[in-house]
């Protein structure tokens, strides 16, 4: 995996759990199930925690929460799926959310630009090449006629 | 009309640009086919059965002589001399080669046009009446908020990846001339109490495998507020659309299944949060936009001139009748131009008869040409004592056909011969119509008729007075038709006339209905009221017993 953040490309020290992984000492992406279960105890370790949600998750519920996350990455089923895209902005404009939102899944370096233009200030690729492409597209446009949500 | 300031020019120019990449990237083997679509399909290109057609935008269309000129051009140059219209107010061409598209762009883009949105699951071009301006029941000239619309529309990050299409359409006046009611939103501009002018806005309508007619979900929302109010509908379709079933993807069916009650709160708890941001236009913003659009340089004048003409020529009488309608300043008519002509497909125009429109513009209408939702051109800014020598030369370009609201005037899509998406043929059922009926059209009188070859309903064949839909039975073209549809301010959709027709019986069909009605009108009659006085059952005998 390639990570792009604030237009760069970054060394990643997140995991993203998956349902039979262990948690890591920190620095865990965790999903919004192993989050209510586990709550409290994950609030005790006061390591760093992301989450992780889908684009049709509904901001309510997790809004609540998320003052114990360092990150939240909006994971994209497919790259015609444009929830995410509503999602980030939401979370940006109407919550104020200022860490990270990460764009994991599904995304295509032609993507990249709209994705940081809606709150995302950082996107995961599968390549080293889809992420420098990505580098370059984020640079095509030097005009817009929406504002930025970041 | 709108010009772009460096802003707007930069934008169309930088988005030539990543399509030229996306292009060379797609055929190097760099991009799928599956990845390439989208990104395609958002500058207006699709893959058809002969060959890629690309839609060009006409934003409200309104189309200056130089911009006309350029589609000519582009005809020439990269396609077969011809250009269809659409109902959208756009401008397609069936054969360009992908290899050559992003050139036919940077073609566009020097002429202040683009082909941004106009297909892809994204906000399409805003559409409008073409008599926005000119005609004199208006409360306000819709243009400036199309554009206001366009700007914000163009390259949404947000909006670009929705369910399915939006389309937004703005009228004007009370008379509906856009078809707003059948828009995924209809926007109505209106005057408060105060003379504050804002939108009463619809939302939900639609044609397609399932045609709805739009419901009002705000009746009136202030000019500021436009933008927000927009971006909460879009922002909740976006969010609770159907992704699972391209069929039902539609804002209609989230309208329906949702309910419009629970929609509307939905949007306006989300505008609730945004209303006061960024999105709230000032003043400033509608004036600077307005400035574009002031009145013409009308001049004083008479109607003597023409008077004597019309008394001197019976062909030009019939073409003034059918073909003109009354302006807003005295001495002045707005001219349609028929692109229904016996010998030419519906909506479809050469580019030779592109130059002269643009000529003739030029000449006779300040340089501007309006496309319409019926397929056809509108020189709005005439001046009476100038349409004889108009139409002479209309005449000459085989583009006076007197026809203008009546039964060969219909609404066509282009059907099994060029659309991947079609089950029958629609143009050469058009043809057959178009020669049994133009002797008597006029004496008809006005009937609207559209066609569709497959459900999808591009030629909106549900809200026809006459609707026809091409459907395929085990692989024969079959036609469904109905009766009674209307794109008016009261749009209303057409009933199941019974079952689909063989393709060689459709023009006597539709030859039955007209004889029905005909039989049965009492003096000027129109064909709606006499459906609504004596039903079905009449049409339904003569056309089925006859079959």
């Amino acid at each position: 995996m390639t990570l792009i953040k604030n237009s760069e490309i970054v060394q990643d020290h997140w995991t993203v759990l998956d349902e039979n992984q262990a948690l890591q000492a920190d620095h865990n992406i965790i999903d919004l199930d192993y989050w209510n279960a586990n709550k409290d105890a994950l609030i005790a370790s006061k390591a760093p925690l992301g989450l992780l949600v889908q684009g049709d998750t509904g901001p309510d519920q997790f809004i609540d929460d998320i003052q114990h996350f360092e990150l939240i990455a909006i994971n994209f089923p497919s790259f015609v799926d444009g929830r995410g895209y509503s999602l980030a902005k939401t979370l940006r404009e109407k919550h104020h959310y200022t860490k990270e939102i990460r764009a994991v899944g599904e995304v295509l370096p032609d993507q990249a630009l709209y994705l940081t233009r809606v709150g995302f200030d950082a996107l995961e690729f599968p390549t080293k090449e889809a992420g420098l492409l990505a580098l370059e597209k984020l640079s095509e446009f030097s005009v817009f006629y929406q504002a930025a949500a970041n | 009309m709108y010009l772009y300031n460096e802003f707007d020019q930069t934008l169309v120019n930088e988005r030539v640009e990543q399509f030229r990449d996306q292009t060379t990237r797609f055929l190097n083997g760099d991009l799928t086919e599956e990845q390439f679509r989208p990104l395609r399909l958002m500058n207006g290109l699709y893959i058809q059965t002969h060959a890629p057609m690309l839609r060009v935008n006409i934003p409200y269309g309104l189309l200056s002589s130089k911009q006309l000129r350029m589609l000519a051009h582009i005809s020439h140059k990269y396609d077969k001399d011809y250009g269809h219209f659409t109902t959208r107010q756009n401008m397609q061409f069936n054969w360009p080669e992908l290899e050559r598209v992003p050139d036919i762009l940077a073609d566009l883009a020097s002429v202040q046009m683009h082909s941004i949105q106009s297909s892809g699951n994204c906000i399409r071009n805003t559409t409008s009446d073409p008599l926005a301006g000119v005609c004199a029941d208006e409360i306000e000239d819709p243009r400036p908020y199309c554009e206001i619309i366009r700007q914000w529309s163009t390259l949404h990050p947000e909006f670009s990846y929705l369910p399915r299409k939006f389309k937004i359409a703005v009228s004007g006046s009370p008379k509906d001339r856009a078809a707003t009611q059948v828009h995924d939103i209809g926007l109505h501009v209106k005057k408060d109490e105060a003379g504050q002018v804002g939108f009463e806005v619809l939302v939900g309508g639609g044609l397609g495998r399932t045609p709805v007619i739009g419901q009002t979900i705000a009746p009136f929302i202030a000019e500021e507020d436009l933008l927000s109010y927009l971006e909460a509908i879009l922002r909740t379709y976006n969010r609770f659309g159907r992704r699972d079933n391209k069929y039902k993807a539609r804002i209609k069916i989230l309208v329906r299944e949702t309910g419009l009650d629970t929609f509307k709160e939905q949007v306006e708890q989300e505008w609730a949060s945004i209303k006061d941001g960024q999105l709230k236009l000032t003043n400033d913003n509608i004036q600077r936009v307005k400035s574009y659009f002031t009145p013409l340089n009308y001049e004083t004048a008479n109607d003597e001139a023409l008077e004597q003409h019309l008394a001197n020529s019976g062909a030009f009488r019939q073409w003034f009748q059918q073909n003109t309608k009354a302006h807003k300043q005295a001495g002045y008519r707005v001219a349609f131009i028929s692109l229904k002509s016996p010998t030419c497909p519906p909506g479809d125009i050469t580019n030779v008869q592109m130059e002269h429109v643009a000529d003739l513009a030029d000449q006779f209408s300040f340089g501007q040409i309006r496309t319409t939702h019926d397929q056809n051109l509108a020189l709005t800014d005439v001046k009476s004592s100038d349409l004889y020598a108009l139409w002479q030369q209309l005449t000459a370009h085989e583009l006076a056909t007197a026809n203008i609201g009546t039964i060969t005037d219909m609404i066509c899509c282009p059907g099994l011969d060029f659309c991947s998406l079609a089950n029958a043929s629609s143009i050469d059922i058009a043809q057959g119509i178009t020669d049994r009926f133009t002797d008597s059209a006029i004496d008809t009188g006005n009937i609207s008729l559209k066609m569709s070859g497959c459900m999808n309903g591009c030629g909106h064949h549900s809200i026809g007075e006459i609707g026809i839909l091409g459907v395929d039975k085990k692989g024969e073209q079959w036609y469904q038709l109905t009766l009674g549809g209307s794109d008016s301010h009261q749009s209303k959709l057409g009933e199941r006339l019974g079952k689909a027709i063989a393709k060689d019986d459709v023009v006597d069909a539709i030859d039955d209905i007209v004889h029905v009605y005909k039989a049965n009108r009492t003096d000027n009659e129109d064909f709606a009221s006499t459906l609504q006085r004596i039903g079905l059952q009449p049409f339904k005998d003569k056309v089925y017993d006859a079959h």
